[in-house]
């Protein structure tokens, strides 16, 4: 669905790329999570392949689209949600998806249905411009399913959400997934690309580090460790274990054989903690 | 269709903004502005200073009929304070230059009222000095045109103008043309002419005269401003990448900003006009140039909008260009200040065509010239600013 082959975009002719050289495929069907902190790339990648951005050097396919000819009928098969909510404030939410909706040459979903999915229900004769800023994400990213994608760009799809609604909008995604839509995220948010994501990379300075599932990365990068709270003598004591080892599963079986166990949870490494392990950097 | 809906879009955030209505609410004061401020006949305040290097008797046989029926009436001598002055007189035909400096003083003049023998109004006043000098002064300082008068001995009237030195060479012809000979040859031609009037050509009064600026004003300059401003809420909002990710062109994008303009243009521009001119000018040469100007004008401003990121850093050319495109409302109103560099501001012609639809039998073939010229002109620069939008659109 998307295949990039030695993407390289510059800002300024002297300065530093925004993104040097990279390549990747996703696949059809594939929700491939793009990470890394802010300035990494990602942004500039993801607006090179929506043709933001112009193709600068290397060779990009969207969708089954070369970016370098520009053919705004591809959109028909895109949808794009932006980190930073972009709707008419003197519009309501329906009118927004209605308009934007008219902009297509395929089938489009109905507004008031998207409204609800999203949590706006009740609020779609309400101009955009009086939503709160949670509300104009949510209606950005209804905007971006109308045409029933086929290649979804989510940037930052669950920022500045509260919980609930940063579920709501997990649930979608996952929906979408399920009907076959691929689906390229960009985040800063490992915990968001870990529950989503096929596939990640880590891009870090315009280079990406590595591509892989997070459950391989997990595997080769994370340690396999238990933590155990048991008491002893009357006193809670905690000790991790590394289940590798023959010594500390010897000495965790007998924790458990002598002791009152109060708490045990096996720890795999996070995403955030691989990223920083493999690049040397944080995600902020 | 996407057209027409981008279009709906935007004519109801226009309503809903309040670009629409500063348009509307300036048309309405301008109205009311023309219609309870502005009379339709003129009140007069030409002045013309002249001094008469001969016998008084002799000027007031000038005058005498006049006098009699009542077309000129003498009225009191007026005072004029008159500050420290240092004037260079040049002398057209030998190219001699000499500065005089005067001290300030007061200087009075005789006082003559000249009316209009068809409509009784006052047409001018006309001051008569005593000195030769006086009459330059009070022409310099009043910023007219002053003029000396005396007869030789065959009583041939000779005249020496002294003028501003900003006329144009059409106007100063002109005074040479009127005095080329002796006063007498000159009457004598011309009571062997026949003078023969064009038809109904008729001029438009004094209220009717400051529409078609105003219209200019309105329609073009305001289109070429708000949808700058328009474009830039969008950029604002970012409402403008949604749209750069959807399958609807750009230009589609473009042209519904310019008929949001040209729609309320038609509204802003209908609220001054039919009210003041009624049924009198052709209204479809009226609003086919109106369309044309203002889709020229919005194209010009949608070009300028694709250099800058936002309305601060646009701000200058906008203002700048506004300014001069203003400059031809002063050759409208003042004729005596018309340089050939004027007639290629775009507002200059504009302004001529507006005035040639608001006259009865007014230049048609010009209007549609104009029409053609910035129907191309526009086109043109609609283009230009499609090719910069696609580059810049997300900017």
């Amino acid at each position: 669905m998307i295949s990039v082959k030695n993407l390289s975009h510059l800002y300024n002719k002297e300065g530093k790329p925004a993104v040097n050289n990279i390549s990747f495929e996703v696949e059809k069907g594939e929700t491939f999570g793009f990470l890394g902190p802010s300035g990494a790339g990602k942004s500039t990648t993801q607006g090179v392949l929506t043709g933001l951005l112009k193709l600068q050097k290397g060779e990009v396919n969207v969708a089954g689209y070369d970016v370098s000819h520009v053919q705004n009928k591809r959109f028909n098969k895109i949808g794009v949600s932006f980190e930073q909510s972009n709707v008419y404030g003197k519009l309501t939410a329906k009118e927004n998806l209605e308009f934007y909706a008219k902009l297509f040459d395929v089938e489009t979903r109905d507004a008031q249905e998207l409204i609800d999915l999203v949590g706006l229900s009740g609020k779609e004769n309400v101009r955009a411009g009086e939503f709160s800023k949670g509300m104009k994400h949510r209606l950005t990213f209804a905007r971006s399913m109308i045409n029933n994608p086929e290649l979804w760009f989510l940037d930052e799809p669950t920022t500045g959400l509260d919980p609930a609604i940063a579920a709501t909008i997990k649930d979608i995604i996952n929906a979408q997934k399920a009907k076959g839509t691929t689906a390229f995220l960009t985040t800063h948010n490992m915990y968001i690309a870990d529950e989503l994501c096929d596939r990640v990379a880590f891009i870090i300075d315009g280079e990406i580090k590595l591509i892989d599932t997070p459950k391989n990365l997990k595997l080769k990068y994370g340690q396999k460790l238990v933590d155990v709270e048991y008491l002893e003598g009357g006193k809670t004591k905690k000790e991790t274990f590394k289940t590798i080892d023959e010594a500390d599963r010897n000495k965790l079986a007998e924790v458990i054989k002598k002791h009152d166990i109060q708490t045990m949870h096996t720890k795999e490494a996070t995403l955030e903690e691989i990223f920083i392990q493999v690049t040397g950097r944080g995600l902020v | 269709m996407k057209l027409l809906s981008t279009y709906l879009k935007e004519m109801k955030i226009a309503f809903r903004g309040f670009y629409f209505y500063i348009e509307v609410v300036m048309a309405a004061i301008i109205l009311i502005i023309l219609l309870v401020a502005v009379k339709e006949s003129p009140v007069s305040k030409e002045k013309e200073f002249l001094f008469y290097d001969m016998d008084e008797e002799i000027v007031d046989t000038f005058f005498k009929k006049a006098f009699e029926d009542g077309t000129m009436v003498r009225v009191d001598p007026v005072d004029f304070d008159v500050k420290a002055q240092e004037i260079e007189i040049t002398d057209k035909e030998t190219g001699e230059t000499k500065t005089k400096v005067f001290e300030k003083e007061t200087i009075t003049a005789d006082a003559i009222e000249v009316y209009n023998p068809d409509t009784g109004e006052l047409d001018k006043t006309m001051f008569i000095t005593d000195t030769e000098e006086d009459m330059i002064r009070l022409a310099y300082s009043e910023k007219t045109i002053g003029a000396k008068i005396w007869l030789d001995d065959s009583y041939k009237s000779h005249y020496v103008y002294y003028t501003q030195g900003y006329e144009t060479e059409r106007m100063q012809s002109l005074l040479y043309i009127l005095h080329n000979d002796d006063i007498k040859v000159l009457n004598d031609t011309a009571d062997s002419l026949t003078v023969r009037k064009l038809g109904d050509v008729e001029v438009l009064n004094n209220r009717q005269n400051l529409v078609p600026p105003f219209i200019v004003l309105m329609g073009s300059m305001m289109g070429y401003f708000i949808v700058i401003a328009y474009i830039y809420l969008d950029k604002g909002e970012g409402v403008i990448k949604a749209f750069a990710v959807s399958p609807s062109a750009v230009w589609k994008y473009l042209l519904s900003k310019a008929f949001v303009i040209m729609t309320t243009v038609t509204f802003s521009s209908s609220v001054i006009t039919i009210p003041v001119m009624g049924l009198q000018p052709n209204y479809l040469l009226f609003y086919v140039l109106l369309w044309i100007s203002t889709f020229a004008f919005a194209a010009l401003g949608l070009f300028i909008a694709s250099f800058f990121d936002n309305m601060t850093k646009a701000f200058g050319i906008l203002f700048g260009g506004m300014m001069v495109m203003m400059l031809p409302a002063l050759s409208y109103f003042i004729p005596s200040f018309d340089p050939v560099w004027m007639r290629y501001v775009p507002t200059y012609p504009l302004m001529q065509g507006f005035k040639e639809i608001m006259m009865i039998n007014g230049d048609a073939k010009y209007v549609l010239t104009q029409c053609g010229i910035f129907l191309v002109g526009g086109i043109i620069v609609f283009l230009l600013a499609n090719v910069r939008f696609k580059k810049t659109l997300t900017v």
